[in-house]
């Protein structure tokens, strides 16, 4: 399925792998069985669509390590999904669990259809044939699916449902991503947006910046800047600014309180997603600025916490002198070009997959409480985040500082290493 | 305790009438007893029902007989009332008091009595004509009895009969006897035709050979009249076969009379009515009469009911009754001489649900049948579409109330220029606001008010223009909706303030220009009125219905290749269907399409409620209005009352959404979306739709447009009418003689009817090279560079065309990576999808931001450039000359991927047509001259494009006129130029006028400038408003640039010199 010339996801995720496994030295037999997955499954799917025709799709499942503990991750659902998509993804999340310290491993899946094009029917029967396919190599102990791309709770409850029905049993661990109540974690929405606040509480003491004395300016008003900003402000700090999407207008928008942002008071005038309403935001006294302005503030921290490539190799030269730590709450928000910038300026950069390695945290989470068959309670969820995310933080700092090189190259040296170590203890290299 | 004693001696006095009632009642009701014993009883019954029954007597003369009670005799205490019998007085009954009593409401009677005595003589004259019609059917019987006895044979007692009793109507029957007599060639017969007229050739006769008129026979020739065809028919015929004709012919004699009235054209909507219940008592739904007749009936109804239109006669002839008609009549409001019809709005409503319910009811009967088609049992839930109580006012009281006030001016209106109309339309309102209805129309709608009481209306225009095919009008003309609550007087004010409101719009700006436009203005547009309840239920101090929408029998917006045309589409929304009518920006309504109901436009949950609806309208009884509620506002007030909640709403559970299966659920506090899950699948909903647009499609036989509401139980239909140009662009022919280099693409997929008639430039990124991409950085740079070409090009005046997805939201590999924002000027967006080593990639169409797409109106088309018979003109696309690194500096490394292609710059003046033919499902791009006729397949049903000329051509008057008079020194300006539509000659109603002015940077003489151009700014938008009706607040979209700007090429200043839509400078006047 793949294409050979050109950009191929794969080959970048191999090329960025062997630049952090040549700079800590990885042994080459470790390198040999890291830069590929350990096992790849291909299948068909038949499904008896609604109008009595028979359509075959295409199904993947890349399980790329597991020697940390069972495979991790989504399955998508798209109509150009190819191996190499899946291989990269799968690899990313090995790296993903690594980093975070929680005993799992990497994997991805997939099927090749565009749901927009079938009925709730058939894409049930695509998620319970997808299951029957691989049910023997995935499961609590040794492939952990999750919702990705196009797929929802709806599709991990239909793939348990077949699960248990041909294991003839209750298997909630198998799945994440489900309904609280279907074996689904409190704390999930939290998550995130609190992970990313726990590492940057850390970053604070180390850099002896008292959180009471700091104020901060986020990008983008969804669920993770929302619950970094409530942790935030519980930590003494102070956010003057938020930006986000103005869906009516198709255009963003920061909004600026200069003694501070009242989270309560801007939620109240914010729709579902995070869009703020304008004129209200405006008539509680917030000035509207241009979207690019929240990047601009004389603040001590910023948290782009909204979509990827938002601070590039133009824009980092407006980030004003103050700024001493970004905390990267979206995934990939500051390009390679601008990273340079920011590593020559000083600025302490958390980088993405351990700044919101919250979420998947949770996912462990609630894999752990599923296998137990007994939910914790929120305040259970979020302290154990607590503990997870900092003792990851630190182990990424202290590489760094012993390294002497930046966080985000500390977090990819100290996943690798974790990986191999397992790999080596097992006896596999 | 006098009250009291009072208050008791009148209720005793009310139970002593109605017991004298019920016995008068009891009395006649015998069947079998004579005449005399009845009447006898009847008269006893009388006395005790008056105060002084003691000396209470009472009398009844009845066809010069005389019947008493034994006391009576004449007194000055007499009432007297007489007894009539269909119009025809017959007798009198009196009662009298034998001596004086006090004085009371008439003479020493109570109103009460003389009410009494009325009642009883209007009952006696009932069961007068009763006893009548009862001797008449006798006499009938006897006839089939004496036909057993076989004295007289039994056709001649009833031709005897018809002898006494109509003698006209005997001769007319004689002629027609004769006449068949003829025709079955007796020569008998033929010979006496031939004495009556002894020029008659029965051989020739009729056949036109001769060319001398035919002579007229009288019709009481005494051949006739003497009864001698008869007998040549009992020699030649049987008796039964006379009896049968004569007793047809009778039958049609008496419709013929009605036909009389409904082909006059002089009778009016009242003697119709009167003729229709007649006609009802003869032939109750035309029972007995020939089906040639009864096709008559039906045409004649439907022409001065309904429409003259003949299409729609044609189809209505076959679908509704003469009962139908019958029900109508009597809802309907005029005056005494209205010659007025219900309009097209009403006929098309009525029609509509006439032909669904007779699909309905035939299912329903033929599902008993063994092997019955699926179909027909899916049309049996057709049976239970409902209309809403509905009356209505025929549409020349319109007239009647213009010549009530002395309006009758204003019917020159439309002769007037549209800025004069535009002037005088608000003036127009209030005056017919203030003005009075006739006294008839002002009883008609009061009387329409005692039925809905308490109940909201809606007041909906039904022009005789409306909904007919090629002018639908939508929106055109007022619906106004009536919360209809407190005294009925205060109703009744706002009913008719209403119903003037809604005659005013026949006077406003859009449908006098849209007449015009369609060469409808000579047209005697009259305006009907239908008043009609609103579908709904009372939830707290809310009124709506629990869903409405409009549906669309061929679906133009299909996201999905499984979902064909003829699947149809349905908008949706919670709630009156005002917002899924009407496009609301800040709002999507829900999409359903009837033969695809499991396929869904959204999947991801933000998705799904982003673009559900979040508001609705209701009416609020309380405050008396019409509102609009966040929807989540009001399920939080009224929970679970929210009718057919669990069908409508999904309940969101973190990133879940979870239908509703049962009632148990408490709706407040929760997260709800209104995503329809509950109406997909097979429900009775969907069936419905369904149905209901494939069969008016098929009988209406055009493509239909329905609006529908649901009050939790039942489907209405509210509209029906042909499916508007602005819905259903008619396919274009596909020339066949193109020369092939000219072609650049076509498609024979997917194809939706849509029309790029002059495309200026494309946009193309080469999804070869696009693949090619090292990076996911590059492939977001191509989104950007979209998203800027988007902004600079001219709006809608370009093609987007490019690999797989557009605005693809996962692996940006597979589409380039836009949002709606960087898309939403183009005209169409093409997805190219090339065939990669093993594999077609899907296509999205353009799913993820569909509904955008949809609203927009902006085309979409996938394109397979592999497949087999396509052609597909690489080497225009990527050989000519690419503007991209002219246009965007800064992107100029992209140059290899995104292609500008100036149209006319590289084929020397010529544009790139692009024409569509869903019914083909083919579609063609080719460089064509510019200008040209465009044909359309369906030249009824085309929209008339606007020509465009009219908007642009004075706004660039006006400007040279600005230049002209500039005074340039004064305000520092050193040069001034024209950009944007008006330059290029695209300018809209809407557009504004896009200047560039350079001036030297003084800032006090750019003040100046500012203010002084702002006075024009505000001049022209009022000119703009008079012309068009578009309220801005100036028309100058006024830039200014220093030297400095030009220098760096920043903000406008790059629209001097640019490569493509330069700005025009304008020359000085000395140079002029």
């Amino acid at each position: 399925m793949s294409d050979n010339n050109g950009y191929n996801p794969f080959a970048m995720a191999q090329a960025e792998f062997d630049r952090v496994a040549k700079g800590i030295g990885l042994d080459s037999g470790a390198v040999e069985l890291l830069r590929n997955p350990m096992r790849e499954y291909q299948f068909s799917i038949p499904v008896r669509l609604d109008d009595g025709t028979t359509q075959v799709f295409r199904g993947f499942r890349v399980q790329h390590n597991d020697a940390c503990g069972p495979c991790k991750g989504g399955i998508r659902f798209h109509p150009q999904e190819t191996i190499d998509t899946v291989r990269a993804l799968a690899m990313w999340m090995t790296w993903k669990c690594a980093v975070a310290d929680i005993p799992l491993g990497g994997g991805k899946g997939g099927v090749v259809c565009d749901p927009h094009h079938l009925s709730p029917r058939e894409q049930e029967q695509i998620c319970r044939g997808w299951i029957r396919q691989v049910c023997r190599d995935i499961g609590p102990n040794r492939d952990v699916p999750a919702p990705d791309i196009m797929t929802s709770a709806q599709h991990m409850l239909w793939m348990l449902d077949e699960y248990d029905v041909i294991h003839g049993g209750h298997y909630p661990g198998f799945i994440t991503g489900k309904p609280v109540g279907m074996g689904g974690s409190l704390g999930r929405t939290q998550a995130t947006g609190y992970g990313v606040v726990y590492t940057l509480r850390e970053a604070l003491k180390e850099l002896s910046l008292e959180p009471d004395n700091t104020t901060a300016s986020v990008q983008g008003f969804g669920n993770v800047a929302q619950y970094a900003i409530e942790l935030y402000h519980r930590l003494g700090g102070t956010t003057v600014c938020v930006s986000c999407w103005d869906e009516n207008e198709q255009i963003s928008y920061s909004y600026r309180k200069k003694d501070g942002v009242d989270l309560k008071e801007l939620r109240s005038v914010t729709d579902g997603f995070g869009g703020i309403d304008r004129k209200r935001a405006s008539d509680l006294g917030y000035e509207v600025l241009k979207g690019g302005e929240w990047l601009a503030q004389e603040v001590d921290i910023l948290m782009p916490s909204a979509i990827e490539n938002q601070i590039t190799g133009d824009n980092v030269t407006e980030i004003h002198k103050r700024v001493r730590v970004i905390a990267e709450g979206a995934n990939g928000p500051t390009t390679p070009e601008a990273d340079k910038v920011l590593k020559d300026h000083g600025v302490f950069v958390i980088p993405d997959f351990l700044a919101n390695a919250g979420g998947v945290t949770c996912s462990y989470f609630e894999q752990v409480q599923s296998n137990l068959n007994y939910y914790w309670e929120l305040g259970d969820v979020l302290g154990k985040l607590d503990v997870k995310m900092t003792s990851a933080y630190h182990d990424v700092s202290k590489v760094a500082r012993r390294q002497k090189v930046p966080m985000r190259d500390a977090a990819y040296m100290v996943a690798i290493g974790r990986v191999a170590s397992a790999c080596r203890d097992r006896g596999w290299i | 305790m006098d009250e009291v004693q009072d208050l008791l001696g009148a209720l005793r006095e009310r139970a002593k009438e109605l017991n004298c009632l019920y016995r008068v009642e009891k009395a006649l009701a015998v069947v079998s007893g004579s005449p005399g014993s009845i009447i006898d009883e009847v008269l006893d019954a009388i006395g005790p029902g008056w105060q002084y029954p003691e000396i209470c007597e009472a009398r009844l003369l009845l066809d010069g007989e005389e019947w008493a009670t034994p006391g009576f005799h004449k007194t000055p205490w007499t009432l007297s009332i007489p007894i009539t019998v269909q119009g025809e007085v017959v007798g009198a009954l009196a009662v009298c008091y034998t001596e004086a009593r006090p004085h009371e409401d008439e003479g020493p009677f109570l109103k009460e009595e003389i009410r009494l005595i009325q009642s009883l003589a209007d009952r006696l004259g009932h069961w007068v004509l009763y006893r009548k019609l009862e001797s008449i059917g006798q006499k009938w019987r006897e006839i089939g009895s004496a036909e057993a006895r076989d004295t007289t044979p039994s056709w001649q007692i009833l031709v005897d009969l018809l002898r006494e009793t109509d003698e006209a109507l005997y001769v007319r029957i004689s002629r027609k006897m004769l006449n068949h007599l003829c025709s079955i060639g007796l020569a008998e017969a033929q010979s006496m035709l031939c004495g009556i007229d002894a020029d008659h050739d029965p051989v020739n006769a009729g056949t036109g050979e001769c060319n001398v008129p035919e002579r007229h026979i009288a019709s009481d020739h005494p051949l006739l009249v003497s009864g001698r065809p008869f007998d040549v028919a009992a020699r030649n015929l049987s008796p039964e076969e006379i009896i049968l004709r004569v007793q047809r012919w009778v039958q049609e004699d008496k419709a013929g009379i009605f036909l009389k009235v409904l082909d006059g054209p002089r009778s009016t909507l009242i003697e119709l009515r009167e003729a229709l219940r007649r006609f009802h008592k003869i032939a109750p739904n035309g029972v007995g009469l020939p089906i040639s007749t009864l096709k008559s009936v039906r045409v004649a109804l439907s022409q001065r009911v309904l429409t003259e239109q003949l299409d729609f006669v044609q189809t209505a002839k076959d679908h509704v009754s003469v009962e139908f008609f019958r029900q109508i009549m009597d809802r309907i409001v005029m005056a005494d001489d209205s010659h007025g019809k219900l309009g097209g709005k009403a006929a098309g409503m009525l029609l509509a649900h006439q032909i669904l319910q007779n699909y309905g009811t035939k299912a329903s009967e033929s599902e008993e049948e063994v092997g019955s088609a699926e179909k027909a049992r899916d049309s049996k839930v057709l049976a239970s579409v409902r209309l809403p109580r509905t009356w209505y006012i025929a549409s020349d009281a319109v007239l009647d109330f213009i010549a009530y006030n002395d309006l009758e001016d204003l019917l020159h209106q439309k002769y007037k220029s549209i800025d004069e109309v535009r002037r005088d339309y608000p003036n127009i309102i209030r005056l017919f606001k203030n003005s009075t209805f006739p006294p008839e129309l002002v009883k008609g709608m009061g009387a329409v008010l005692d039925e809905f009481q308490g109940v909201p209306l809606i007041i909906r225009s039904s022009s005789l223009l409306e909904d007919r095919v090629g002018s639908a009008f939508s929106g055109k003309y007022k619906s106004l909706f009536l919360p209809n609550q407190g005294t009925k007087q205060e109703c009744l004010e706002a009913l008719l303030d209403a119903v003037a409101e809604v005659y005013a719009s026949m006077f406003g700006p859009d449908p006098i220009q849209y007449r015009r436009e369609r060469g409808v203005l000579e047209y005697d547009e009259q305006m009907g009125v239908l008043i009609q309840d609103v579908v709904g239920k009372r939830v707290g101090r809310y009124f709506f219905p629990a869903f409405a929408g409009v549906a669309f029998s061929r679906n133009e917006f299909r996201w999905s290749p499984r979902i064909s045309r003829e699947d149809g589409l349905v908008r949706m929304v919670p709630g009156l269907g005002t917002r899924a009518v009407d496009r609301t920006d800040d709002d999507y309504p829900c999409l359903l399409v009837p033969g695809k109901p499991d396929l869904r436009v959204n999947l991801a949950i933000d998705e799904i409620i982003r673009y559900s609806p979040r508001r609705l309208d209701v009416v609020n009884l309380e405050m008396n209005c019409f509102e609009t509620l966040e929807l989540q506002d009001l399920l939080n007030e009224v929970g679970e009352e929210y009718p057919m909640l669990t069908q409508i709403f999904c309940v969101r559970e973190g990133d879940h959404l979870s239908r509703l299966i049962s009632n148990l659920f408490d709706p407040t506090g929760h997260a709800l979306v209104a995503c329809f899950e509950g109406l997909r699948g097979r429900s009775e909903f969907v069936l419905q739709m369904r149905e209901t647009l494939r069969i008016l499609e098929e009988d209406l036989r055009c493509p239909v447009d329905v609006e529908f509401a649901h009050d939790g139980e039942h489907l209405y239909l509210l509209q029906c009418r042909p499916q508007s140009q602005a819905d259903l662009v008619a396919p274009s022919p596909i020339p066949r003689d193109i020369p092939a280099g000219d072609i650049v693409f076509s498609a024979d997929r997917y194809v939706s009817n849509c029309r790029i008639p002059e495309a200026k430039y494309v946009v193309y990124v080469d999804p070869d090279r696009y693949g090619e991409l090292s990076t996911a950085a590059l492939m977001k740079r191509v989104g950007r560079a979209v998203g800027e070409l988007n902004k600079l090009l001219p709006k809608k005046q370009f093609i987007l065309m490019g690999p797989g997805r557009w605005g693809s939201r996962g692996d940006i590999k597979l589409g380039v990576s836009v949002t709606y924002a960087d898309i939403n000027s183009t005209s169409l967006l093409i997805e190219v999808a090339r065939r990669k080593s093993n594999y077609v990639p899907d296509v999205s169409f353009g799913t993820h931001f569909f509904q955008d797409l949809v609203e927009a109106g902006i085309g979409y088309l996938p394109l397979y450039p592999d497949d087999e018979g396509i052609q597909f003109n690489q080497l225009f696309l990527n050989r000519s000359e690419n503007l991209l690194p002219e246009l965007l500096p800064d992107f100029a490394d992209l140059a290899d991927v995104v292609k500008v292609i100036d149209v006319p710059e590289v084929t020397e003046g010529r544009i790139l047509r692009i024409l569509f033919n869903a019914d083909l499902d083919e579609a063609v791009a080719y460089l064509a001259d510019p200008g040209g006729e465009l044909v359309s397949l369906q030249p009824a049903a085309g929209e008339v494009h606007k020509p465009m000329d009219q908007f642009w051509r004075w706004r660039r008057q006006m400007v040279d006129r600005i230049a002209a008079e500039l005074d340039r020194e004064k305000m520092g300006v050193k040069a001034f130029y024209l950009f944007g539509s008006v330059k290029n000659a695209s300018a809209g109603p809407a557009s504004d006028i896009d200047l560039l002015v350079h001036v030297t940077g003084d800032k006090s003489k750019e003040k100046e400038l500012l203010d002084w151009l702002d006075g024009w700014s505000r001049c022209l938008a009022e000119f703009n408003y008079q012309r068009t009706g578009y309220r801005t607040d100036g028309l100058l979209d006024v830039h200014l640039v220093t030297d400095k700007d030009i220098e760096n090429r920043s903000s406008f200043a790059v629209k001097i010199g640019a490569v493509t839509d330069a700005a025009q400078e304008l020359p000085r006047p000395d140079e002029g």
